[in-house]
């Protein structure tokens, strides 16, 4: 069956639905409770890893290096889940990497902005400017963010199969519109987007694995086979080569890993200036 | 065994027929290969098949044509569309018009295989994916 | 019916020129810069002190021979009061001598006032003589002396004419010489008199005379100086504007000398010269990119196109594997061979585009348009054939060569046609008409499509960098400027003419040359008359 990512700018608003829908579709609903778990796997504090999907990395919080690493440990546990199928996946920014496979059907919903507005303010009453003051300021963040984590922006509604406005559409006629939709034929699961979500899932493994030791690879899968970028200077890339090799191996689904390794011009040209 | 399924296998690369009629008739399937869609159509409104596999891209007609007529000559065939470069809306498209399944190139017989034991399964007269003797050893078909 | 012209023509040597690439360029700048400071060194400030410098000698002059006429005028006026006093005294001492003949009145008063006379020619002597020559002044003197020697003689006579007998008869002899040498004196000083008005009024003439032809000389020179400025300083910024709107449409020859010396506009030409260096630099790396992003679009039907033999490769080497021991060693082989025909098959497919994305330098040749736009559509032709589009060439008659860089005008032409496949919808038609253009020495490509055409008041705007009405993701609305920056080069222009709903067609007008096939850089750079 199709799986569900839901997003939603309002936390309790999202789960809400998100809840209803999996209860109403007979499926799991999955959200940030995991990462209890992926914080023990990868054994790193479980704040931090809510963190790096709320905020920025910055000198003072996280830092990027690790703000990626996070973001890849939970981009490796989502897709593992939505593997599981009869899943509804609230959060986590499933959104933003799930993209372009037919049977995941991507939801957003968006909050009345006054009561958002009155959520983001811990229940304060704000006058109408300084509310939509607010909220166009926790869009513009919003957009930063993903677009600087994922190269997507979160608040383009393209991004989504279906854009909900509670604001005119009830809770209710929420949760049924989508368990309607995901009745579509549309969203059936067919072996080449199986095949798709797979591929992503065991990219994303490969690299939480290479990562500790290349921070800026990337990894695509195809099948068993999988390819890796990652930037370096000339006379590592023999090595490096190697090592990813190995490592990549290592996984019982992959038979072959090609290296591709990048010219590292900022490295190459600030060695050139010793 | 009960009965062989019929079976069509449309697409106009010839190396695509010749070397997966033998493949798929070792699960028991008859197969009718061809390369040019009109003839293929024309085949298709003269016999009811069990399950017509068709690339999704060829010059003269798309294969979404092609399921489309399929369906509307016998519902219960399973269509399983083939194509060279998948996009999403291409894929959500076939299915929303009924495709069973969709696979992309470059493939292997036995994910085929696999994709037509479920049909198969789904149409009630189950085959073994599996041939007489594998080369390797598959993971059993998946169920969904 | 609207039109939309890209782009204006450009002299041949130009285009010439301006396709040499970056290395060529770079030298055609580094000449040019060299030419443009081998002149000698003329500058407008020189100009201008020198303008005014002029103005101020002509003003010094002016004044001085104003002040030289002055000065001879006061000096006539001054000798016309000398020989007015020396008249005077003349007068009376006439008047006196006429009264001592006829009243026997006294003579020491007549002598008197010749003493006075004579002390005014004595006093003024040396002017006397510097005016009205040594001859007259000694004839003057002569008579005045005569006359004085007479009137003394007279007076002689007077005290001894008692005892002098002959008295009454000398006296008649002195009064007729007196009289004689009086009227002489008087009339010569009245000679002279009228002789030095004369003198006056002509210096007086004289002097209003400079005064006018000094003021008309000024003007004359005034008018002169502002048109040669003028039309120094304003023909060398027309120069520069011509140069500017030709840099602005994408010719990016430096601007070559233009007159015989050099000057602050040099300086100015050098600095621009510099910046069209730079603005190529930049625009090579547009359209870099820009082809790289073609490329992407293209990779989708490539992708496509390039499953099928990949496909066929796995399949077969599956089933090889699969079979292997019940095939016939002809089957094998058989498999065998269509996996090596699939492989290069496979190759065959990606080459056209590798050999595209190439990153080359600019290279001149001689290029067969036909030619060209099959390699071209077939670039593109899985692309045409995802979107379900017919694309046909045309090409009428035999067409002379043109010349020009294969890769960029490919690219010139793949834009237009990835823009006509975007606006056509499934089933859709292109055509590529190869014409000869209206203007003799060009041929002329149309991409005519029968999409959806474009609105009247966006075609003013779709060469625009960055105008495009496609989503972010799918177009940068670069192609056009590209394209158009790419012909602009080759001396031609794109023309868009659209009707709404129905099609649009782009024209795209290119000079056939007869330049030779290697231009070499900067060692011939097209002279320019000063
Ligand atoms: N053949 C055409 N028919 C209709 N509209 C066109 C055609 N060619 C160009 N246009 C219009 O002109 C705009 C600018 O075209 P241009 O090629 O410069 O950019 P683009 O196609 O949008 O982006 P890119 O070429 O980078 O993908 C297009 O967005 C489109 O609206
Ligand atoms: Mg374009």
């Amino acid at each position: 069956m199709p799986v569900v990512t839901l997003s939603s700018d309002s936390h309790p608003l999202g789960r809400e639905i998100a809840v209803r829908a999996a209860t109403a579709l007979g499926y799991d609903c999955v959200d940030r409770e995991i990462l209890k778990a992926v914080a023990e796997r990868h054994d790193v504090p479980e704040t931090d890893l809510h963190k790096a999907l709320d905020e920025s990395p910055s000198p003072f919080g996280i830092s990027s290096k690790n703000h990626a690493r996070y973001l890849a440990y939970i981009e490796e546990a989502a897709l593992a889940v939505l593997l599981k199928d009869n899943v509804v996946c609230r959060g986590l920014a499933a959104h933003l990497y799930v993209r372009g496979i037919s049977h995941v059907l991507k939801i957003r919903i968006l909050a009345d902005p006054q009561k958002l507005a009155g959520e983001i303010s811990s229940g304060r009453t704000l006058s109408f400017e300084k509310a939509s003051a607010l909220l166009k300021r926790r869009e513009g963040f919003r957009r930063r963010w993903s677009l600087a984590a994922y190269r997507v922006d979160e608040t383009d509604p393209s991004v989504y199969d279906m854009v909900i406005s509670l604001t005119r559409i009830d809770p209710d006629e929420a949760v049924k519109t989508i368990v309607e939709t995901t009745g579509y034929r549309k969203f059936k699961p067919m072996t080449y987007s199986l095949k798709c979500l797979k591929d992503k899932a065991l990219a994303s493994r490969v690299r939480v694995t290479l990562m500790e030791q290349f921070p800026d690879v990337t990894v695509q899968a195809d099948g068993s086979s999988v390819v890796v970028q990652t930037k370096a200077l000339e006379r590592e890339k023999q090595k490096r080569t190697e090592v990813i090799k190995k490592l990549a191996g290592e996984f019982p689904e992959v038979a072959a890993v090609e290296v591709q390794i990048l010219p590292d011009i900022f490295r190459k040209a600030a060695e050139s200036f010793r | 065994m009960a009965g062989k399924l019929e079976l069509l296998l449309l697409d106009d690369e010839p190396i695509v027929g010749k070397r997966l009629k033998p493949a798929l008739a070792k699960i028991g399937c008859n197969v009718e290969v061809f390369e040019d869609p009109k003839q293929a159509l024309d085949r298709i409104h003269q016999k009811t098949f069990d399950i017509v596999v068709t690339d999704i891209r060829m010059d003269e007609i798309d294969g979404l044509e092609i399921l489309e007529h399929v369906l509307r000559k016998s519902p219960r065939t399973k269509v399983i569309m083939i194509t060279g470069y998948a996009m999403m809306a291409v894929a959500r498209e076939a299915m929303e018009k009924g495709a069973y399944d969709f696979i992309s190139k470059p493939f292997t017989p036995d994910d085929l295989r696999k994709v037509i034991a479920m049909a198969a399964q789904a149409l009630g007269s189950p085959i073994d994916s599996e041939t007489a003797d594998p080369e390797e050893p598959s993971e059993p078909a998946e169920t969904r | 019916m609207s039109q939309k012209e890209g782009n204006p023509h450009h002299d041949l040597a130009d285009q010439a020129m301006s396709l040499e690439g970056r290395s060529g360029r770079i030298h055609a700048v580094e000449f040019t810069r060299k030419a443009l400071l081998a002149r000698r060194r003329y500058s407008l400030r020189l100009y201008i002190y020198l303008g005014f410098f002029l103005i101020f000698l002509i003003a010094v002059g002016v004044a001085t021979s104003m002040m030289l006429t002055m000065d001879v005028v006061e000096k006539k006026l001054r000798f016309l009061e000398i020989a007015n006093e020396y008249m005077l005294e003349i007068r009376q001492a006439r008047r006196f001598e006429k009264n001592f003949f006829l009243h026997g009145t006294n003579l020491n008063d007549a002598l008197e006032n010749v003493y006075q006379a004579k002390q005014i020619l004595n006093d003024n002597k040396e002017e006397l003589g510097k005016i009205i020559g040594k001859d007259s002044q000694s004839i003057i003197l002569f008579n005045f002396i005569r006359y004085e020697v007479l009137l003394k003689r007279l007076v002689d006579l007077e005290q001894t004419k008692r005892n002098n007998p002959d008295y009454p008869q000398r006296k008649k002899e002195v009064e007729s010489e007196l009289s004689r040498y009086g009227q002489e004196m008087v009339s010569l000083a009245n000679h002279l008199m009228k002789k030095e008005k004369e003198a006056l009024s002509e210096a007086i003439l004289r002097s209003r005379h400079i005064h006018m032809y000094s003021l008309v000389f000024l003007l004359f020179f005034l008018v002169l100086n502002a048109y040669l400025l003028g039309s120094r300083i304003l023909g060398t910024i027309g120069r520069f504007s011509v140069h500017a709107k030709r840099i602005g449409s994408g010719d990016f020859t430096p601007i070559p000398p233009g007159r015989r010396f050099r000057d602050e506009f040099t300086d100015l030409a050098i600095e621009i010269n510099q910046m069209i260096r730079e603005l190529e630099s930049r625009e090579a790396v547009l359209i870099q990119s820009h082809k790289m992003r073609a490329i992407g679009t293209l990779t989708a039907g490539v992708a496509h196109e390039l499953n099928n033999p990949i496909n066929n490769i796995t399949i077969t080497a599956h089933m090889l594997l699969e079979d292997y021991d019940h095939l016939s060693d002809e089957e094998r082989k058989e498999m065998v061979r269509d996996v090596v025909n699939e492989a290069g098959r496979s190759k065959a497919i990606i080459s056209d585009l590798l050999d595209f994305a190439r990153e080359s330098g600019t290279q001149l040749e001689p290029l067969d348009l036909p030619e060209l736009l099959r390699e071209t559509i077939h670039l593109a032709s899985n692309q045409i054939r995802l979107s379900g589009i017919n694309i046909e060439l045309q090409s009428r008659g035999h067409l002379p060569r043109i010349h020009g860089d294969r890769q960029q005008l490919r690219q010139a032409f793949l834009n237009l046609i990835l823009n006509a496949v975007d606006a056509s919808s499934k089933g859709g038609k292109i055509q590529v008409l190869l014409v000869p253009a209206d203007e003799p020495g060009y041929v002329a490509v149309k991409m005519v499509d029968f999409g959806s055409g474009i609105p009247e008041h966006t075609l003013d705007s779709i060469f625009d960098p960055f105008f495009t009405t496609k989503t972010s993701g799918k177009g940068t609305g670069l192609g056009l400027s590209v394209s158009q920056g790419i012909v602009a080069k080759h001396g031609g222009r794109i023309l868009a003419s659209s009707v709404q709903g129905k099609g649009s067609t782009f024209t795209v007008t290119l000079p056939v040359t007869t330049i030779p096939a290697d231009i070499d850089s900067g060692d011939n750079l097209p002279g320019r008359p000063a």
